[in-house]
């Protein structure tokens, strides 16, 4: 594959479908498991823009930042959800709306 | 030594923030070190200035402190800086030095009050405010004190807050000043679109270039400023606040409704004398102006049964023969009389207070009677107040500062014999009612046994103040008596000089004083033959349908305040009453309304649902991309 | 890396250091005091080595970072502001949570860590490092007090959204990227300046990018988060997010496109001008009614972030600053006003919840006159009541609108000002009417520690020191903008 639009187009089907889980799944692991997705819609973009376009490394090296920053999150993520769990004995973020107005 | 300017009003500022934040927790007697030391340290570094001054002027016989720049945009640039001259040089030498005594005296005066330090925090709030008024190179600075010495005027008018009847008298002061502070704010608004700068030196030097005599520009904005001028001033026909705020406790009313804020009006006419040379109308309005309050102000003095009151209208009176002096164009004949006024003015309202605190705060001056005996420092200081207020001749400084106005009221360039006919009718009405006050207190019956007898806080202020009220007049002596003109020529580097016209006339001089001074003692003994030797004269007039009529007339101070009430107040409460449901409220039903039906839209989108707010975000990306593509 | 860089980064190594030697303390000696003393101590001598790495010449370390005046100045600001918080976070935990207290420090300081990489940064690396180290600490910061309801709540949802917002964010760069090849700011704004068609795939990436700066800086439509964060959030952390993570985001913005002329570029224009109209308008109209404090505070800080905007608008002509300078003056302002603010709340917080309602101040003036003194000068300041930072700041923000003739914008600020004052005013008349009888014993005295008070005078202080003599600060500004 030597064009760049194929690449293009799974990233951007990706992050629509990453944004399109965020927003249906009410379970907030499947959330995060959307966010995941966006996240790797951009390193997919990342990747292939530094083949075609860079001449350097730079999407690389972002991308692997990218992957950093979406374990961490998780990480902290899943601790939140765990306390979430803990105190009302479930995950459901529609349950969460204390806070308004 | 001028470095030290920036103290003079910074000290009383600190000494109002140490008060109103641990003014509770001092205690008396430390905030009494606090309110009274601030104003006294104030008063040396201004003493020791004006020595500097008088020994070696400054370059250009102005010293101007830039402290910083406020605010620096474009055209408009703000600098918090300091303009010493002459002009300024005298009344903050008067604020500083009388305050002093005043704060002084206050320690007694107030020493029973809950609410002692709050009074001093007041007072230093007012001399900082008011230094900032006189000091101010820019009219920012001038307006900032003014609106400044506004507000501590109202809140010491309204002290004793428990008694509605002095938070009404409060309000009027606010709401009649403001009338004027609408018109002078309007004022300066033209002066900055005319020039381009707040910076009054400024001003001052390019007005004379962009304005030709009488231009039009230049009418307006000296009425203008004249508007605020008669408020702060209360002139004809703004006068009407001050005998009301008289509620405030007696050093304010010494401190600020008789020597100082009461003036600044003058100081504003005197400060901005360069536009006003270039309105001769203006300036004619002004001389109009206080003529007629002076002679408003004297008849309803006549009357009054309360001593404050008739203090309060003869300040009133007073401050009209300044406006009188201005108008005329005798800049420092003005600014002499304001000084000598502060000495006589603030030493009468102390006496006042002495004698109310010693008659169990009655105000009345008939239900008093016979205490020079039981009060005799008070007697005799307030009696060279009364002198001096009534211009008796030679010996008080009075006679001096006013015989000057008077002369210049017909000698002047825009004097005649009507405005000098005024003067002197008017210097006849104030030794009148003067002495009437000092007979009806001091002599006869003792009413009311004496519940206080002062302390030298209170005896010392006096006669600081006697003593200046007595010999102040003689730095400057009229062409007829020495030509003595060491105030005038010290004035002359701010203020333009009197010509030397106004001496020519000898004659007639010695005929304009000798029949002021005659008049003075004849009013001093027609007041002793009413109101001590033959009262019966007085109560028999008064007992006539006309004279009663006359008295009730003049007690009004003249009715202004029942003709403000009907040409005013009930229209415009009507109009209010009438117009409840107008159009024009609808627009302001409407507008909380639909603030209201705003916050509860917006309210709604705040659902706390976070796929709302995925949504949210996601959308105005959308919006934004979808402008981006069709732009 | 040679010697004299490394010397030149010394404010963010310390930074960088402090959290790892308090966790180190925090493993051999575990006590509260003793983590924020090393903390404060840690941000206290980042301070003391700007002047120094100011005093070096270079600026560029490497490819990512610039260590310019400009940067230096928001260091400072974010060091003093994180100071200011966590001083009086001390008492505020040790009443509020059970459990490890000293954890706290050290996300606050990665967070300040991110937030200060985020001013100093020139490439899209730096960029999104600064933002997911300061965005990761905020999550957990968030939800430090994970036995209360509304703080996981808030935790969980600051961290969809922000997570949703960075995807938008790194999606936009990558977009860029794909046209460019590059990630540097400079040579990115040289392609945009120079390219006359503009390219729509790059200029699409960069609309998603101020996405995700605009959810950083609440702006509307992106603010939906904030107020729930910030009432969710241990009030501390409100101040934080309010204050030293928006304003790192705000320094980055400044840079980012300090090159490019957005008054000129129609489309971008246009979505900053609407940003700025809905947030003024949004943020105010949202706060009318509210009674809650935390809540009012947040959408008051929306509106304030769309007053900026217009300054950041008016001021983004290459030759011309004054927009930028008006806009950190603001900022400076804006962070004493809400640190104040917030201390404030948090001192009034109890074990069980925090004063949040309105109602909980009601009479404070006869229970606590500094306290309410000092409150009301940050809302007289938040208003933009004269003598006030708040008032220097909006008049630089107007007057640089009205310089660029962006009449509408000027007009709507004001609008907005007018709207502000009401809701302002309304807490302060609160505070200074008389509490019922029952009050007394509703609200139990708190005790305000020294540090904490003297951190709150300090604070009232600056705030009127800046609005009586602002030149000074003022000064500082230009230079650092100077070098942009």
């Amino acid at each position: 594959m030597n064009s760049i639009i194929p690449y293009l187009i799974v990233g951007a089907i990706v992050f629509v479908l990453g944004i399109f889980t965020i927003v249906y799944k009410k379970n907030a692991v499947g959330i995060l498991m959307g966010v995941e997705l966006v996240l790797n819609s951009v390193n997919i973009n990342f990747i292939a823009f530094a083949k075609f376009v860079d001449t350097g490394i730079h999407g690389q090296i972002i991308s692997i930042f990218v992957i950093i920053l979406a374990a961490a999150e998780a990480a902290i993520a899943l601790a939140i959800i765990l306390n979430i769990y803990r105190m009302k004995a479930t995950v459901d973020v529609t349950q969460l709306n204390k806070m308004k107005h | 030594m001028y470095d030290f300017l920036w103290l003079v009003p910074t000290l009383p500022f600190l000494g109002f923030l140490i008060l109103a934040l641990f003014g509770k927790k001092l205690g008396k007697t430390l905030s009494a070190f606090v309110g009274v030391g601030s104003i006294g340290i104030s008063a040396l570094i201004t003493i020791l200035i004006g020595i500097r001054f008088l020994s070696s002027p400054p370059e250009g016989d102005a010293f101007v402190q830039t402290l910083w720049t406020w605010i620096a945009v474009d055209r408009f640039n703000v600098n918090i800086a300091l303009h010493l001259d002459a002009l300024s040089l005298v009344f903050t030498f008067v604020i500083t030095f009388v305050g002093f005594w005043i704060h002084l005296y206050s320690v007694e005066y107030m020493a029973d009050d809950e609410s002692f330090s709050r009074f001093f925090a007041y007072m230093n709030l007012f001399v900082g405010a008011m230094l900032l008024l006189v000091l101010g190179d820019n009219l920012l600075l001038l307006y900032l004190g003014w609106e400044g010495v506004g507000l501590c005027s109202y809140l010491l008018i309204g002290f004793w807050y428990k008694d509605s009847a002095n938070g009404y008298a409060a309000r009027k002061a606010f709401i009649v000043t403001r009338v004027g502070d609408a018109a002078m704010a309007i004022g300066l608004f033209l002066l900055f679109y005319s020039f381009g700068t707040l910076n009054i030196q400024e001003i001052l030097t390019q007005a004379p270039q962009t304005w030709s005599v009488g231009n039009n520009l230049a009418v307006i904005a000296t009425l203008l400023l004249l508007g605020g001028a008669v408020g702060k001033s209360a002139q004809l026909p703004l006068q009407v606040w001050l005998p009301d705020a008289m509620a405030g406790p007696t050093p304010t009313s010494a401190l600020i409704h008789a020597a100082t804020m009461v003036t600044a009006g003058v100081y504003l006419i005197a400060r901005m004398h360069g536009i006003y040379e270039l309105a001769p109308v203006s300036m004619f309005v002004v001389a109009i102006v206080g003529a007629a309050t002076l002679l408003i102000a004297g008849f309803a003095g006549l009357t009054q049964v309360d001593i404050k009151r008739v203090l309060a209208y003869s300040t009133i009176s007073q401050i009209g023969y300044m406006f009188l002096a201005l108008g005329v164009g005798a800049w420092s004949a003005a600014i002499f009389h304001f000084m000598i006024h502060a000495f006589f003015k603030a030493l009468l309202f102390l006496g006042a207070g002495a004698i109310i605190l010693a008659q169990h705060h009655e105000q009345n001056m008939f239900k008093m009677g016979g205490l020079a005996k039981a009060l005799p420092v008070t007697f005799w200081t307030f009696l060279i107040g009364s002198g001096s207020l009534a211009a008796l001749p030679l010996v008080t400084a009075g006679f001096y500062s006013k015989d000057a106005i008077i002369w210049f009221a017909w000698s002047a360039e825009g004097g005649n014999i009507y405005l000098w006919a005024a003067a002197v009718f008017g210097a006849f009405i104030t030794g009148f009612y003067t002495f009437r006050m000092v007979f009806v207190t001091f002599f006869g019956q003792q009413k009311i046994d004496v519940s206080h007898f002062p302390k030298w806080t209170i005896h010392v202020p006096l006669i600081v103040l006697a003593f200046f009220a007595l010999f102040g007049g003689f730095i400057e002596l009229p062409g007829t008596m020495g030509h003595f003109t060491l105030f005038s020529d010290f004035l002359k580097s701010a203020l333009p000089a009197m010509e030397e016209v106004a001496h020519e006339n000898v004659s007639l001089e010695y005929f304009s004083q000798i029949l002021t001074a005659v008049l003075a003692l004849v009013s001093v003994y027609l007041a002793y033959v009413l109101y001590l030797k033959k009262p019966q004269i007085v109560t028999n007039f008064t007992d006539t349908g006309f004279g009663k009529g006359l008295q009730q007339f003049f007690l009004s101070g003249l009715g202004f305040d029942w003709l403000y009430e009907r040409l005013f107040i009930r229209p415009y409460v009507w109009i209010a009453r009438t117009n409840k449901r107008d159009f024009i409220d609808l627009f302001y039903v409407f507008l909380p309304w639909m603030s209201r039906q705003f916050h509860y839209a917006f309210s709604y989108t705040q659902s706390g649902k976070v796929r709302r707010y995925i949504l949210g975000i996601a959308l105005g990306a959308v919006v934004s991309i979808t402008i981006v593509v069709i732009l | 890396m040679t010697a004299s860089e490394i010397l030149k980064m010394m404010p963010l190594i310390i930074v960088l250091a402090t959290p790892l030697i308090t966790m180190l303390i925090i493993a051999l000696h575990r006590n509260h005091l003793t983590t924020m003393i090393v903390s404060v101590i840690g941000l206290v001598l980042a301070i003391i080595a700007i002047p120094y790495s100011k005093a070096l010449d270079l600026t560029k370390i490497g490819e990512l970072l610039i260590i310019d005046n400009y940067a230096l100045f928001y260091f400072l600001l974010i060091f003093t502001a994180t100071i200011a918080i966590i001083i009086p976070s001390y008492p505020y935990l040790e009443m509020r949570f059970k459990g490890n207290r000293e954890e706290y420090y050290l996300l606050i300081l990665t967070a300040t860590l991110g937030s200060s990489v985020l001013a100093a940064s020139t490439h899209f690396v730096s960029f999104f490092l600064g933002l997911e180290i300061l965005s990761v600490s905020l999550y957990a910061l968030i939800s430090y007090l994970r036995q209360t309801n509304e703080g996981i709540e808030a935790g969980l949802k600051y961290l969809i959204l922000a997570a949703v917002s960075s995807a938008f964010l790194v999606f936009g760069m990558a977009l860029i990227y794909s046209q460019t090849g590059k990630m540097e700011f400079n040579a990115l704004m040289q392609f945009f300046s120079n390219s006359s068609k503009l390219n729509l795939i790059s200029i699409v990436g960069l609309v998603l990018m101020i996405v995700g700066f605009g959810f950083k800086l609440a702006v509307v439509p992106f603010h939906t988060w904030s107020p729930d964060v910030y009432e969710g959030a241990p009030a501390p952390v409100s101040a934080f997010i309010a204050s030293v993570s928006k304003g790192g985001i705000l320094a980055l913005l400044f840079r980012f496109f300090s090159q490019y002329d957005v008054l000129n570029s129609k489309p971008l224009f246009l979505i900053f001008a609407l940003l700025a109209v809905f947030s003024m308008f949004g943020g105010n109209f949202l706060a009318l009614l509210q009674t809650n404090v935390k809540r009012l505070l947040a959408y008051s800080s929306i509106a304030h972030f769309g007053y900026i905007l217009v300054a950041f608008l008016a001021g983004n002509n290459a030759q011309n600053f004054k927009g930028v300078e008006a806009a950190t003056f603001y900022i400076v302002s804006y962070f004493i006003t809400i640190i104040g603010a917030f201390i404030v709340v948090g001192i009034f917080s109890t074990r069980e919840r925090e004063a949040m309602s309105v109602s909980d101040y009601r009479g404070l003036y006869w229970r606590h006159p500094w306290l309410s003194v000092a409150f009301s000068a940050m809302l007289f300041s938040l208003a933009g009541i004269p003598l006030t930072a708040g008032f220097i700041g909006k008049y630089y923000v107007l007057a640089s609108g009205i310089d660029n003739q962006l009449w509408t914008l000027v007009i709507i600020l004001i609008v907005n000002s007018a709207l502000g004052v009401y809701y302002y005013l309304r807490i302060v008349v609160e505070m200074f009417s008389q509490p019922e009888e029952a009050a007394e014993t509703k609200h139990p005295s708190p005790s305000v520690g020294v540090m904490t008070g003297l951190i709150l005078a300090v604070l009232t202080i600056a705030l009127i020191w800046l609005g009586v003599y602002p030149t000074g600060v003022i000064g500082a500004i230009k230079i650092s903008v100077m070098g942009l």
